[in-house]
């Protein structure tokens, strides 16, 4: 009796310790985020000597870090807007489309051809964007894609290695019959497609759209490599430039930027947490 | 409504393995029958006319080439060789949706992201109808099945059951000439599978079309089918009516494969004495009836040995009788009506099927208990004769 009580108690002392070391965590994670809300909302002076502080009546900025931050040196903040969102949807997009058509193709047709492509797609997501970025930026101006419109399809070559990942272990899990019986019922291989296997990948779409639209929305590196970043800038880029040339940062504006270019992502992200779950699950077990 | 034929069809699905045997020097491998240079034989030299309206069965274990046969009608698979024709069209090269053939898968391959009525009208707004007449077409085929109350619903929210009469649903609602079904009642549970079985009888007397149904059940075939093919290692065993499978095999796999329980072999000798022929096993001797005696006169069959086939059903107990052949009890299986009687007979196990029933007598009950020895009979129309070596009925 002693016995089993002391295994309790020491079952509930192992839960609490987890709990409390979970917690620890949980704010670690949270604490960079807390901070650019409110630093965001502070005088430029104050972000400094109070960073973890919440705004008081002294501190308190307003939304002037926000003004300052869409306002500031000569190129108009909703240019660098228009481009982010400009490249991150059409990036999204042709990642969608195409992968999950090719991933279709591979998963379906049994050719040595489509092994080695999947191959390929799988080991593009080991190599660093690191050992490819020069050879890439030069690629990319020889070929005229170091545009915003154009750009998309970059970002295509490098999100396709996890995409197509994602996509072929769901395609494999829908049961063939169902497009057989397309087939049957009327449809040619590019109906079936439309009509049948893209709505069942709902799940993995979202999946996929979430993990690609963040990674694009906060890419620094590649469009900075590519872009002529005088005349098209995303917000990563923008921001950057409330740098001043004595090295000095205008803080409060920063992270007022900051919160601006992830608010969009975090309220999408919610909208559609369930689906990533979902999708992300969905390839492993066959219904 | 419309005739299909195969005329020598064949399928051969390509062997990597052996190529890559060959490639390694390991040839002397023994390799199963129907794996040739050529690749896997999963059908082989396949004729078969079936008439309009009629309702064929293929039937057989699995891997004997039934599927892909069904596979073939549909053109979800190629034909390495021979010709299919629906309707007098050759439609070896024709795409799957310009046979007009519609098919109920056994997984029921419903479209998860559309409704039930989607799912039905699907079909007939890929050919451009009219929405009235969709409607009124799903509207009555919903009614056929009894599944109007349901055409709201996702397939998710339905039923084993209710799931397969809406790919019924959807098969019916185009009015294909040909009707193939393939194993669509394997995932139902028993009691369903009874149900949907009668059902499937009703839908085949509301419906002008031919149907093709492929099952590894017996008793779907015996019960559904006009004529039943019966194949085996992609080879079509026998094709007849249910009566003509059952009553006279053309072989002992199909003796051993239409009937439950299976029928019983002994290893028998044919004795032909003139014009007569008696059959001797153990002690025990049965003339066989004089339609057999005459088939095998016509055959000029001779003195040897065979193998000799029984059903359990007519196996009699004969207690005390002078010729007759004794077994030991090992099991008895109450089945209601009747008792399966697993005896040990010969040196072999013997399956009888004995009555308990007799409708004078309610009270009759005819019991046997593990380890009692009983004595059993048969009688000359009730036996079949299978060639020792070849297995192919004597008869034919």
């Amino acid at each position: 009796m002693s016995n089993a009580h002391d295994t309790l108690a020491s079952e509930r002392r192992r839960k609490n310790i987890l709990s409390v070391v979970l917690a620890i965590i949980c704010v670690i994670y949270c604490l960079p985020v807390v901070a650019v809300v409110v630093n965001s909302f502070k005088l430029n002076t104050y972000v400094k000597t109070d960073t973890f502080a919440l705004p008081n009546s002294e501190s308190f900025a307003g939304l002037s870090n926000f003004i300052t931050g869409m306002t500031f040196g000569n190129y108009p903040f909703w240019r660098a807007a228009f481009f982010s969102v400009l490249i991150t949807v059409a990036s999204t997009a042709l990642i969608l489309i195409c992968c999950s058509m090719a991933a279709w193709y591979i998963a379906r047709v049994n050719s040595k051809f489509c092994k080695l492509v999947y191959i390929l797609c799988v080991f593009s997501m080991v190599v660093p964007f690191q050992m490819v970025m020069f050879t890439l930026s030069k690629t990319a101006d020889t070929l005229n894609l170091n545009t915003p419109w154009t750009i998309p399809v970059v970002y295509l070559g490098f999100g396709a290695g996890l995409a197509i990942f994602m996509f072929v272990g769901f395609v494999k899990s829908i049961p063939l019959e169902i497009e057989e019986a397309a087939a049957i019922d009327g449809c040619g291989p590019i109906r079936t497609f439309f009509c049948v296997v893209l709505p069942m990948l709902k799940p993995t779409l979202i999946s996929v759209g979430i993990l690609e639209l963040m990674w694009v929305w906060n890419d620094y590196l590649l469009p900075y490599l590519v872009l002529d970043i005088n005349e098209y800038r995303t917000i990563p880029i923008h921001i950057q430039y409330l740098k001043g040339s004595y090295g000095t940062v205008d803080l409060g504006a920063t992270m007022a930027l900051i919160l601006m270019s992830i608010v969009p992502v975090i309220i999408f992200y919610l909208a559609c947490q369930k689906h990533i779950i979902k999708g992300v699950a969905a390839g492993a077990v066959k219904g | 409504m419309a005739e299909v034929s195969f005329k020598h069809v064949k399928k051969v699905y390509p062997n990597n393995e052996k190529k890559s045997r060959k490639k390694r020097g390991d040839a002397e491998k023994s390799t199963p029958a129907n794996v040739t240079d050529e690749g896997v034989l999963v059908v082989r030299d396949f004729n078969l006319d079936i008439a309009d309206r009629e309702f064929i069965v293929l039937v057989g274990p699995s891997g004997c080439g039934k599927s892909t046969t069904l596979r073939m009608i549909a053109g979800l698979e190629d034909i390495t060789d021979g010709e299919i024709t629906i309707d007098g069209t050759v439609v070896n090269d024709v795409a799957p949706k310009d046979r007009d053939i519609a098919m109920v898968f056994q997984s029921y391959a419903l479209y998860p992201h559309m409704t039930v009525y989607e799912n039905m009208a699907f079909p007939l707004k890929l050919r451009k109808l009219p929405k009235d007449q969709i409607d009124a077409k799903v509207r009555e085929a919903a009614e056929t099945l009894g599944i109007t109350e349901y055409l709201d619903r996702k397939p998710k929210a339905l039923s084993g059951g209710q799931r397969q009469r809406v790919a019924i649903g959807r098969a019916i609602v185009r009015e294909p000439k040909v009707l193939l079904m393939d194993e669509p009642l394997s995932n139902l549970d028993a009691k369903l599978r009874n149900q949907m079985r009668a059902e499937i009888i009703k839908l085949r007397q509301k419906i002008d079309t031919t149907f093709i149904y492929v099952t590894h059940d017996q008793t779907e075939a015996m019960t559904l089918g006009d004529r039943i093919v019966i194949m085996k290692d992609g080879i079509a065993q026998q094709i007849g009516t249910p009566h003509q499978v059952f009553d006279n095999p053309a072989n002992i796999f199909v003796a051993g494969f239409i009937g439950v329980p299976q029928m019983n072999f002994f290893d028998a000798d044919l004795v032909r004495t003139g014009d007569s022929y008696v059959v001797r096993l153990g002690g025990f001797e049965v003339a066989p009836s004089e339609e057999k005696q005459a088939n095998l006169r016509a055959h000029g069959i001779k003195s040897q040995k065979i193998t000799l086939g029984v059903r359990p059903e007519h196996i009699t107990l004969a207690p005390g009788e002078t010729s007759c052949l004794e077994g030991t009890v090992d099991v008895s299986e109450m089945m209601g009506s009747s008792v399966h009687l697993h005896m040990t007979s010969l040196g072999q196990d013997v399956i009888a099927v004995v009555n308990t029933m007799d409708a004078t007598d309610p009270t009759f009950a005819d019991r046997h208990n593990v380890g009692e020895r009983v004595e059993y009979a048969f009688t000359g129309n009730a036996i079949h004769l299978f060639d020792k070596e070849t297995g192919t009925n004597l008869e034919f």
